[in-house]
């Protein structure tokens, strides 16, 4: 799998679970800090891609 | 006195490093022995997958180079994962492959897989300690 996008849905997957399960205790709690947290992960990959896509490698 | 209460506060301090040695060589272990099952299970499935995920992605796991700080920091940070890391030392993997297209993510699953763990191990601390 070399698709970067899906490799950042991953790690979001991976990171936003551990986290949400570690910092928040009830299930409805967790899943909504998971779920926040996920979205910020990707949200904010697309948007600091778009910022860098006028500056050449 | 003084010596056996030195002694009762030096086994009662010695269970939550225990806890601690055991929540890093086996992630999530240190919940489930306090019974958090819920998220002991979790951290046993999703700490151990990012992981073979990141040697999956041909990372690598760092050398200890003490004369390249960041290297050394890495292989640290690979470590956290405890038991798995052993393994996977001993089954001959984390050789990393630098001109795979996947390398660099390798690495941030191997190194936050390890780090993710340090914190389930901190919080299994904070447990055994009566704290949370």
């Amino acid at each position: 799998m070399s698709s970067h996008f899906l490799l950042l849905l991953l790690f979001a997957l991976f990171v936003s679970t551990v986290f949400a399960v570690l910092l928040r205790d009830d299930a409805r709690s967790q899943l909504r800090f998971g779920g926040m947290l996920f979205g910020s992960f990707v949200l904010s990959a697309i948007v600091l891609g778009w910022l860098m896509y006028p500056f050449p490698l | 006195m003084r010596v056996r209460e030195a002694t009762v506060e030096r086994t009662q301090s010695a269970i939550p490093a225990l806890v601690c040695l055991a929540a890093w060589a086996v992630p999530g272990l240190g919940h489930l022995w306090f019974g958090r099952r819920f998220k002991g299970l979790v951290f046993l499935v999703a700490l151990p997958l990012m992981f073979c995920t990141g040697l999956w992605l041909e990372g690598q796991l760092f050398p200890f180079e003490p004369s390249q700080p960041l290297v050394a920091l890495a292989a640290l940070a690979d470590v956290g994962i405890g038991g798995t890391y052993l393994a996977a030392k001993a089954l001959g993997y984390g050789g990393g492959n630098v001109v795979a297209v996947t390398y660099e993510y390798g690495n941030a699953f191997l190194i936050v897989a390890g780090l993710l763990n340090l914190l389930v191990v901190i919080d299994a601390w904070d447990i055994a300690l009566g704290r949370k």
